[in-house]
């Protein structure tokens, strides 16, 4: 199947280095601490982060950070056919570990001792990209809440199919067969904290690909950093100041 | 702050998640969360009710501002979000094609599926929101669905069959709260009611000359839809006792120390759908009753305000496709 045509444009039209469009809020969540839903095209999250409080399980209490638990769950509606089970499914589990991993790295958990941050993503659409909309919106949910971090953690993928480097996969080309790299970026520090691949890729290739994916996380980065600049207008001119 | 009406007519419908204006109880409500009312809260809360005002400036019979959007999820055959003051749920609609069971050949089946997400309460990680969504989705059927001969259903399963004793079309109803701040049962219902008045079932076209065993050929049309039915679905009502009136639309705050709640569902010709009772404390028969005849007269003001609501979201989307 052709991914790419001969006139360079992909199969929902957008050129190989284009990325979706993005899509961001901030506060839909009232109850929460922070939240936030962030739209990739068609892939629609939303995240909510609880904390810093109290840990509830005392045995897991740590006297010198705290403690980041991470949920995601994908809603029964998301994809196109059904899913019977929301959570608890192995692929699940492995993306909350690795939202986890990535989020913990950039809070500054020394600040908050005995403390616990709960982090819960729950995808809403998805089109593919959901484990990097799902680390966008976290990042979104957890400024929200006020929560010090090192640093904005971006996410982007990309993909390389018919001899093309792609940025931004959607469903029906992640699922081509071809490499899917995910890349997790501090852009001010200018340091990757993930990177996961599956599938074949020529080791000349990688790097580009790689590099690929950074671009997309630092544009990701300048659009959160222009929401975050707008919420805070915001909050500002509500406040009468 | 200056506390706003929130009445049927005041209705603000607003469009963004963030513009809400934090009053002062909402505040009260942040930082109280996890701990639970102090004395003197409940007593103001108590003496409030007994007053006809409640800490928004609600009177006990107005609902808060309702929201309605539908078409969320392009992938469902039907969707609808809907936000009552900070409780938000998100309902979808799909239909799949199956066999209708052999002691009903000639109605089609739903499957009401009600999810809690953990970005709405944090006590609902893992496995903790089960227990509630359990009981939110038998009550929705309940509600819904009539009784186990499937008559007196406030959808019609006749409707859904295609050929009888072979295909049908079930429907999945998926809902999933995103926000709780009380008063989850009525707005379930009121999403499903959106959900379905947005969905679109595909034409089929049986292939005639089949024989009594075999599976007819199904075509499924792309093109034509049928718009689905809602003038019989209900809509719930959920009146909460606190002291000795009952409110409608109770904030978390206010459901936290309610003594009961009756949750009624009434459809358009003002007919009793179904009826639940929750918490422990007796009610008296007449009470009972009393509730009733009020969720009678509340559920006409309630349907025609879903109603416009529902109109007006569709009509939008109409108007999206046209520009």
């Amino acid at each position: 199947m052709e991914f790419v045509n001969p006139e360079g444009l992909r199969l929902d039209g957008r050129r190989p280095m284009e990325m979706r469009q993005l899509r961001a809020e901030i506060g839909a969540v009232a109850r929460a601490d922070g939240s936030a839903v962030f739209e990739m095209g068609n892939t629609k999250v939303i995240a909510a982060v609880y904390g810093p409080r109290e840990v509830q399980n005392k045995s897991q209490q740590s006297n010198d950070q705290a403690l980041v638990r991470c949920e995601y769950t994908m809603a029964n509606f998301s994809t196109g056919d059904r899913k019977r089970k929301p959570k608890g499914d192995r692929r699940s589990t492995e993306i909350s570990l690795v939202i986890r991993q990535t989020m913990e790295a950039c809070i500054l958990t020394h600040l908050m001792p005995r403390s616990q941050i709960d982090i819960y993503v729950q995808v809403l659409q998805a089109d593919g990209g959901t484990r990097s909309a799902c680390i966008n919106a976290a990042t979104l949910a957890l400024a929200d809440a006020g929560i010090p971090m090192r640093d904005l953690v971006t996410s982007c993928s990309s993909g390389y199919l018919n001899s093309t480097p792609l940025l931004d996969l959607n469903y029906l080309e992640d699922s081509a067969g071809g490499p899917d790299v995910t890349v997790g970026f501090l852009p001010k520090l200018d340091r990757v904290t993930l990177l996961q691949m599956d599938a074949k890729l020529p080791v000349d290739i990688v790097e580009n690909v790689m590099q690929l994916a950074i671009e997309g996380c630092k544009a990701i980065a300048t659009y959160i950093r222009e929401v975050l600049l707008e919420n805070t207008k915001q909050l500002e001119y509500r406040r009468g100041l | 702050m200056r506390l706003q009406n929130y009445g049927f007519r005041n209705f603000v419908g607003c469009g963004f998640g963030i513009l809400l204006p934090m009053s002062g109880p909402v505040c009260l409500l942040h930082c109280r969360k996890m701990v639970g009312l102090s004395l003197g809260e409940k007593h103001f809360i108590k003496g409030g009710i007994d007053q006809n005002i409640r800490s928004d400036g609600r009177k006990r019979d107005y609902y808060r501002p309702i929201f309605v959007e539908t078409g969320v999820i392009p992938q469902a055959n039907g969707s609808a979000r809907v936000r009552m003051g900070a409780t938000e749920v998100i309902a979808s609609v799909k239909a799949e094609l199956g066999k209708p069971s052999a002691l009903h050949p000639d109605k089609g089946k739903v499957v009401i599926f009600v999810d809690c997400s953990a970005v709405a309460e944090p006590t609902f990680e893992g496995r903790g929101g089960e227990e509630l969504s359990a009981e939110l989705s038998v009550a929705l059927e309940r509600c819904l669905l009539g009784g186990t001969s499937g008559a007196g259903a406030g959808i019609d399963l006749t409707s859904l069959i295609v050929a009888e004793g072979k295909i049908c079309w079930d429907l999945y109803i998926d809902s999933l709260v995103i926000s709780s701040d009380g008063n989850l049962l009525d707005a379930l219902g009121a999403s499903i009611k959106a959900a379905l008045a947005n969905t679109a079932i595909p034409k089929v076209n049986i292939s005639a000359a089949a024989s009594a065993d075999e599976q007819p050929e199904v075509d499924i049309s792309d093109e034509e839809f049928l718009q689905f039915d809602t003038s019989a679905v209900p809509v719930i009502i959920t009146l909460t006792q606190v002291g000795r009136h009952y409110i409608v639309d109770a904030t978390s705050e206010e459901e936290s120390h309610m003594s009961s709640a009756v949750s009624i569902s009434v459809n358009r010709k003002g007919h009793v759908c179904g009826l639940t009772k929750r918490g422990g404390e007796g009610l008296d028969p007449s009470v009972v009753s009393d509730m009733i005849s009020v969720a009678q007269h509340l559920s006409e003001l309630l349907m025609s305000r879903l109603d416009s609501e529902i109109s007006a979201a569709e009509a939008e989307i109409g108007d999206d496709e046209e520009s």
